[in-house]
């Protein structure tokens, strides 16, 4: 447990020394001053009224689920294992006395970590903002459980990440196969809508299912299942591959 | 004398069918051991192995009694090792680089890096970020890394690379120092035949992927003028078979 909080804070450190994140978490707040500042004109000049109290948070997050979200998500994992591995500084962390096993899960905590930190950072940002346009609190809890949920697909969309990196031999061909797959995947739901069910990307948007009137605790379960399934084998594939690695 | 590395039936084929083959080996603890060879010999290969960095198709490295493929973490707790050129994060500095070492072990302190910094000259750029570095302060940091939880065993792969002419006598001064004072073994692969005579206690020589022979540094001096001839003369005899 010890090497693994080790290698954990590890690649906190590294992913917080990096410039990519950082830029994106501004960008991401450069979108929703964005947003909130042409909300607020509609709302206030044009008479149309545009979103609701809580309904700025969502409307930013069900924007920034299908771009700026799952483009953090390649760009951490990318740098994550393809960017390691490339430029050799894998080494480092490998020949440290923890296991690959605790190497590969210390990645996917941190990542997963971060995915969680950002959508948090998005909602605090937004739910702000929104009380800003709307002058009345939005209805938090429903805005905070929207960004929990939405943590589930992206994390899926990380582990997947991962294993491409993994297999790639490089980081511009790992970034490229990734936005590749995340758009075949979602093109795939649109034109097959009968293996939409099957697909994590058309889950997605499941925090919907908190949003409406009535909450069908059912959906969420079996949403739910498929999700962690699909965490449990991704998990299981990576830590496979990169156990096999070789550097 | 007690036994810290074991190498045994190692075996590892490329696809260009290059690699090593069926190597056994014992290190004695304390010992200064130097792997001589070509370049393309197969002595990163090995070293990438013992560390598990690399998987091998046959055979196994048992470090102070334990695996490195069934016990890997008991087997590298007292291990350091720099493999080929060591690769820094650019974006850290060298005490963050030493940091995510350091963590790795609860005894460790800011005290310790500073320590393994100042032996190996870099602590007056501990707070400068690697992509200012030049290739030999790069190689010194590697080295420090290695260094830094003062391990029992050292896999040093070309160690001298790198390294000015005051730094390779460093270098060799640490290694003898570490072996006698502290009964730290080595295992150093270089193709520089002049520092491995010069420290080593026992050689071996690999060759096309093969250990041709394996003998005390000061019996081949005693049968041979010197450690380039003993070389020579083993190519000569055994490389081509």
């Amino acid at each position: 447990m010890e090497l693994l909080k080790a290698a954990y804070k590890n690649e906190i450190m590294k992913i917080l020394n990096r410039k990519k994140p950082v830029i994106l978490m501004a960008l991401s707040v450069v979108f929703v001053l964005g947003a909130m500042s042409g909300v607020y004109l509609l709302n206030s000049f044009s008479g149309i009224r545009v979103t609701g109290s809580s309904e700025f948070s969502i409307m930013v997050l069900s924007i920034l689920i299908y771009s700026l979200f799952p483009l953090f998500t390649i760009f951490i994992c990318v740098d994550m294992f393809a960017g390691e591995f490339a430029d050799q500084t894998i080494k480092i962390t490998l020949t440290s006395p923890a296991s690959r096993l605790k190497v590969f899960l210390s990645k996917i905590l941190a990542a997963a970590t971060l995915i969680l930190g950002n959508l948090y950072f998005v909602m605090i940002i937004s739910a702000i903002s929104s009380a800003i346009i709307n002058r009345n609190f939005p209805n938090l809890l429903r805005i905070f459980a929207s960004y929990t949920m939405a943590f589930m697909p992206i994390f899926v969309f990380a582990l997947v990440i991962a294993l491409i990196s993994i297999i790639s031999k490089g980081t511009t061909s790992a970034f490229m196969i990734s936005i590749f797959i995340f758009l075949l995947l979602n093109g795939l739901s649109l034109v097959f809508p009968n293996i939409r069910s099957f697909l994590f990307t058309s889950n997605f948007d499941w925090y919907r299912l908190v949003l409406g009137s009535y909450i069908n605790f059912s959906k969420i379960l079996r949403v739910l299942l498929i999700l962690l399934g699909y965490s449990i084998m991704l998990t299981a594939g990576g830590c496979y591959l990169f156990e096999r690695k070789d550097i | 004398m007690d036994t810290a590395i074991v190498i045994e039936n190692l075996s590892k084929k490329y696809k260009n069918n290059r690699g090593i083959g069926d190597i056994n080996l014992k290190v004695g603890r304390g010992e200064i051991f130097g792997l001589l060879g070509p370049n393309g010999s197969g002595k990163t290969t090995a070293m990438k192995i013992m560390v598990g960095l690399m998987k091998a198709d046959a055979g196994d490295v048992i470090i102070s009694g334990f695996s490195v493929l069934t016990a890997y973490e008991q087997a590298m707790k007292n291990v350091g090792c720099m493999i080929e050129k060591i690769v820094p994060f650019p974006y850290l500095t060298a005490y963050e680089n030493m940091r995510l070492r350091s963590r790795f072990y609860n005894s460790l302190d800011d005290k310790q890096i500073d320590k393994t910094l100042d032996i190996t000259g870099l602590l007056k750029y501990r707070n400068e970020k690697i992509k200012n570095y030049s290739l030999g302060m790069k190689q010194r940091l590697g080295i420090a890394m290695a260094f830094l939880s003062n391990p029992n065993i050292l896999i040093l792969d070309e160690p001298f690379n790198g390294l000015d002419v005051e730094g390779m006598f460093q270098m060799r001064k640490l290694i003898t120092n570490l072996s006698k004072d502290k009964d730290t073994t080595f295992f150093i692969s270089s193709h520089l035949i002049h520092d491995i005579e010069l420290i080593c206690d026992k050689v071996g020589i690999l060759y096309d992927g093969r250990l041709l022979a394996v003998k005390d540094t000061k019996d081949i001096l005693r049968d041979y003028s010197s450690l380039e001839n003993y070389y020579l003369s083993e190519v000569d005899v055994n490389g081509a078979s």
